[in-house]
């Protein structure tokens, strides 16, 4: 059965929509900054993906109904649902039927309010409009109420290749005839949680990002929503197609809670995984959208598996080289760059790249490529824990 | 879908099966588990390490996997993952105003370290995925390995969900009026009539099969609807039991999730009143208190009723005949309602 890509929204530090996501790229402009709405010591010691707009202006911007205890969070994620639904065209009654699913994911929900969960959590108050705010469910079922979804609805947490898994069950829901439509991505919001997290664990750059730079020595924190439509073919016969979900792969490296074993297993396993579950030859993909954060670990690890599974290794990029790494967003707002990439002929560079990692005899795309056909993309994402999730989409 | 075994840690003394003469009576709005010994199966520097979700996950779940040479994947189900971590890693960064933290608390209170830790204690480098859906988390989880198995990608699988009672969601569901203000005992929870309900928590593990060699219980279908009308609830559950060739008087037994909050339970009762009224009937959140993935100790205690074991009575409030047909029905705050089919 044939899955299509009929819709896409996103907000990021790219921009507000698609389109301005898609400039920003094309022009090798990254969204990095000092932080200026987060309330961290960290704001101006780091570099963050922010989107550009303080909370009470995203929220202005969007309309519903109750906006008592939104957050942050719930309002990136209720821009990008709209902008997704609308280039697909969809009727209220068709994302309210029971043949629609909506399945979300969030690694940090409603925590971007870290000081009043601080409050909240320890009761230094009586009352508080955020107390059902925090889940990580929260901004899912807002946009259930709101859009009166009645059918199946999920929340994933497989931490950074969280929004690639919701992508991953959307399509399974398709293929095993569960539903015909599903509404499929994910938020994070940047958080003085995860930033003492990160920071925590010394993975995060005082500069901004260089996946696949030997120099490379850590992350940025990103923000930002990205959602996907996909629809099974009946729905979809007149409607623009942006591409065709071919399969996904999924498996777990067990190896280390927050890092990737030398030996990348999991990558391995994962990426064979989705090739089989596609029925594409390794020698198709034309482009891979790298996890690539800008750890140490990360980058060696994805090479190495990069090096096990291809005989000659794809075109690659991280494009969180512009964004940051936006944790629960990543793996959809990757999965819609990969789309564009297939839609426009386009391959995004790893910015900042000035030397290569020594012992993989290759190296990430470092200009904007637009003479290649691009006809077959793999999204890889992975995860504290172990999860590992790699999609591939291909021109419809 | 068949549960071959099951595995179950929670405010009553399922880990050893003596819950079943013994039950445990709680006053108060905590019902906290009560654990097992973990010696030999985690070591002690390990364990001292360990949160409590990732400890109750580790002790109901590893056992299970050790009974079988491997599984093809592990999905867990939690709302909240390692909150007593959470919390601890937030008060870390206020008291020490962001300065130099320990990250293990952050590490372990994603929800997804359960699954993680079980896979890398299990060795199991297959399919791993964590569901967060609050009230419809491990009604998703259930979901996820029903569509494996048919899609071949699976022939076992271990499955189940964790819940702790900490601080940080005690005192934040407070504020959200989850609770009941008048103190209340387990024998008068159901009855109490007053809004509110009281706190569990606990974690059930399920060694799932897409065969029926040795299995205790079919696991059939699940369903699940958010926000209903009562008009759409009854229509939802009659075509969720159309579609499975089940009309309602083919369910013989009735498990349902009361809590005691009078803001909600309601739905039970229109729901009973309306398909299920002369099925037997069993209750459990007096036993295990309310948590937002407690539909997986309704799955347990359901595989406990068709392997033919004894149940506490105090779950028991109808019974007068074997059952073969379970419909378990459990809804979180009136919000999202989940349903699952069983049988013999």
């Amino acid at each position: 059965m044939n899955i299509f890509v009929t819709g896409l929204g996103c907000i990021s530090p790219l921009g507000f929509n698609l389109d301005e996501n898609l400039t920003q790229l094309r022009a090798g402009k990254d969204g990095l900054v000092r932080s200026e709405y987060l309330e961290s010591s960290y704001k101006n010691k780091k570099f963050f993906g922010e989107v550009k707009k303080d909370t009470a202006s995203l929220l202005k911007q969007i309309s519903v109904t109750d906006k008592k205890g939104l957050t942050r969070t719930d309002a990136l994620a209720f821009i990008a649902f709209k902008e997704a639904t609308e280039q697909a065209q969809l009727q209220k009654e068709e994302i309210e039927s029971v043949e629609t699913a909506f399945i979300s994911a969030s690694t940090v929900g409603g925590m971007c309010l870290t000081d009043e969960l601080y409050r909240d959590a320890n009761l230094k108050t009586y009352t508080s409009d955020y107390a059902e705010s925090y889940n990580c469910s929260a901004h899912t079922l807002r946009i259930i109420k709101e859009y009166n979804i009645k059918g199946i609805t999920n929340t994933i947490n497989t931490a950074c290749s969280s929004s690639a898994n919701a992508i991953m069950l959307g399509m399974k829901l398709i293929k095993t005839g569960r539903v015909k439509r599903a509404i499929v991505g994910g938020v994070d919001c940047l958080a003085k949680y995860t930033v003492n997290g990160f920071n925590a664990l010394q993975i995060l750059s005082d500069s901004k990002c260089s996946p696949f730079d030997t120099g490379r020595d850590g992350l940025n924190l990103g923000e930002g929503a990205a959602y996907l439509v996909l629809e099974s073919e009946e729905l979809c016969i007149d409607k623009p197609k942006y591409a065709r979900v071919l399969g996904a792969g999924n498996t777990n490296d067990a190896f280390h809670t927050s890092s990737m074993s030398d030996t990348a297993d999991g990558v391995i396993a994962c990426i064979q995984e989705a090739l089989s579950d596609g029925g594409v030859r390794a020698d198709k993909i034309d482009y891979i959208n790298a996890h690539g954060t800008g750890t140490q670990n990360n980058d060696q690890v994805e090479l190495t598996g990069f090096k096990a599974v291809f005989n000659t290794i794809p075109l690659f990029s991280s494009t969180k080289s512009y964004t940051g790494h936006t944790l629960g967003a990543a793996g959809a707002l990757e999965a819609i760059y990969s789309i564009l990439g297939i839609m426009h002929n386009e391959v995004y560079p790893s910015l900042r790249v000035k030397e290569a990692i020594p012992g993989f005899d290759t190296q990430p795309v470092a200009n904007l490529i637009s003479d290649k056909e691009i006809n077959t993309v793999l999204s890889n994402s992975y995860g504290f824990g172990g999860n590992c999730t790699s999609l591939l989409f291909a021109r419809p | 879908m068949y549960i071959l075994r099951t595995s179950c840690i929670s405010p009553q003394k399922t880990h050893d099966g003596s819950y079943v003469q013994e039950t445990v009576s709680y006053t108060g709005n905590k019902y906290n588990a009560i654990e097992p010994d973990y010696k030999g199966l985690i070591r002690p520097a390990q364990l001292r390490r360990m949160g409590k979700s990732i400890r109750m996950g580790i002790g109901a779940g590893l056992p299970l996997l050790k009974t079988i040479e491997k599984v093809d994947g592990i999905i867990l189900a939690s709302s909240e993952g390692g909150l007593e971590d959470c919390i601890k890693f937030l008060n870390q960064i206020e008291n020490y105003n962001e300065g130099a933290l320990t990250p293990t608390n952050f590490v372990q209170s994603t929800p997804n370290a359960l699954a993680g830790s079980l896979a890398l204690m299990g060795g199991c480098k297959a399919y791993n995925m964590t569901h967060v859906h609050r009230g419809l988390a491990f009604e998703n989880a259930l979901l996820d390995a029903i569509l494996l198995f048919e899609e071949h990608k699976a022939e076992t699988l271990l499955l189940g969900n964790v819940e702790e009672i900490s601080e940080y969601n005690f005192n934040i569901e407070t504020l959200a009026g989850q609770f009941k203000e008048e103190e209340t005992s387990s024998h008068n929870l159901l009855s109490s009539q007053t809004p509110g309900t009281v706190c569990g928590e606990g974690s059930s593990m399920f060694l799932l099969s897409d065969k029926p060699d040795n299995a205790i219980a079919e696991l059939t279908d699940v369903a699940q609807i958010c926000f209903p009308s009562k008009e759409d609830m009854i229509k939802h559950i009659n075509t969720f039991l159309d579609k499975n060739a089940l009309k309602p008087d083919d369910i013989d037994t009735i498990v349902i999730g009361k809590n005691g909050d009078s803001k909600t339970d309601f739905w039970y009762d229109y729901v009973c009143d309306t398909l299920f009224d002369s099925q037997n009937k069993y209750y459990f959140k007096n036993l295990v208190g309310e948590y937002a993935t407690s539909m997986a100790f309704g799955v347990f205690l359901a595989s406990e009723i068709l392997d033919g074991r004894e149940v506490p009575e105090e779950t028991v409030i109808r019974k007068s005949g074997v059952a073969r047909n379970i419909l378990i029905y459990n809804h979180y705050k009136g919000q999202q309602h989940g349903m699952v089919l069983l049988r013999k």
